[in-house]
């Protein structure tokens, strides 16, 4: 029983995939198909029009196993040997630098970005106090 | 060869289950596994996809169920709009942007760049906007790995020296720069820092794939 309804769970994510993608290749959008039906079914949720009992455990299930879809993508990298050598290592070296760049601007950034939100949001507070005492 | 996959898998997760190393991440275990098998027995990578795309054609519909997380933490989303947004955003950029300067600086070949430029991302994602800009699907996965296995191990050092301690800040650093990786070690600081790095992460791939042909077009990568 579980298992029907997960596969049907996963043929409605199916069908707003493909929708997502038809929109995409109707209007040649640079954004992927998939993220288009991401949206669309956040939206959809939001709105009540599809029901969340419609996709969680479909959802659910899928997001569960992700790495093992991952893995015929990964065994590609079998095509490409020159991985090994200096290029890799090249790679690998970029990928690690902008990695801890980043961490470190955006850790920074949010922690700012949080103070002032809070700030905002006691200046409200103060001034919703100061209105009513005057 | 989905069969042979997914025992595979189940194996090498079970393995993982036991002894926890982030080297011994099933997907790490069971590609180079089966890599392996597939170079013994010289089966070319394109019969092993006879099967293969099976499996990856449910990518698709993955990445749409990422909906679902995002929802069950609207509300959350809401209350934190600005911060979480901008904190998004600035780690998309920085970490596209650095990546695609970097290696341009090393001399990295073209189709390389583009496949890493989504490294931030999580891996779904990564791969259809790799695809989307013209670089490769494989690549692309290499580059979100290595991201997010690093990015979890170093990011607490790094919080440490950059005086980074609020746990929304972690939190969206984590799971704008080193997605699921990154959100699992969230866990680990607290149930806030979880959170905030599972949306961080569904939305950066979200803000992503907006971003990314802008970022190669402007910078001409």
């Amino acid at each position: 029983m579980k298992i029907i309804t997960i596969s049907l769970q996963i043929v409605i994510l199916y069908i707003f995939s493909f929708i997502g993608t038809a929109i995409h290749n109707f209007f040649h959008l640079a954004i992927p198909g998939s993220i288009i039906a991401l949206l669309l079914l956040f939206i959809c949720l939001c709105l009540k029009i599809v029901p969340v009992k419609f996709i969680e455990s479909g959802a659910a299930y899928l997001i569960s196993i992700l790495m093992l879809l991952f893995i015929p993508t990964t065994v590609g990298i079998m095509n490409y040997p020159s991985l090994l050598s200096i290029h890799g290592a090249l790679l690998v070296i970029t990928v690690l630098l902008s990695t801890i760049i980043s961490i470190a601007i955006s850790g920074t950034a949010s922690q700012f970005f949080e103070k002032k939100a809070q700030k905002r949001k006691d200046d409200k507070e103060c001034n919703k106090f100061s209105s009513h005492s005057a | 060869m989905i069969l042979l996959t997914v025992v595979v898998y189940l194996a090498m997760s079970k393995l993982y289950k036991r002894y926890a190393y982030p080297f011994l991440l099933p997907i790490l275990t069971t590609t180079t596994v089966i890599i392996i098998i597939l170079v013994m027995l010289h089966i070319p990578y394109k019969n092993y996809m006879v099967g293969g795309q099976w499996v990856t054609s449910l990518l698709g519909p993955a990445v749409v169920a990422l909906a679902y997380p995002l929802y069950k933490q609207r509300r959350f989303l809401m209350n934190y709009l600005f911060t979480i947004v901008g904190g998004v955003l600035i780690a998309a950029i920085s970490g596209m942007v650095s990546v695609g300067l970097l290696a341009k600086l090393l001399g990295i070949n073209h189709t390389l760049i583009l496949s890493i430029i989504p490294k931030s991302l999580t891996t779904p994602v990564a791969i259809e906007v790799a695809e989307g800009l013209g670089g490769n699907a494989s690549m692309a996965i290499f580059g979100v790995m290595i991201a997010g296995i690093f990015g979890a191990i170093i990011a607490p050092t790094i919080f440490k020296f950059m005086k980074v301690h609020s746990p929304i800040g972690r939190g969206i650093a984590l799971g704008s720069n080193a997605h699921a990786m990154g959100t699992s070690k969230a866990a680990e600081y607290s149930e806030l820092t979880f959170s905030m790095s599972s949306v961080a992460m569904t939305l950066c791939a979200i803000i992503g794939t907006f971003l990314g042909p802008i970022i190669v077009w402007l910078f001409h990568f």
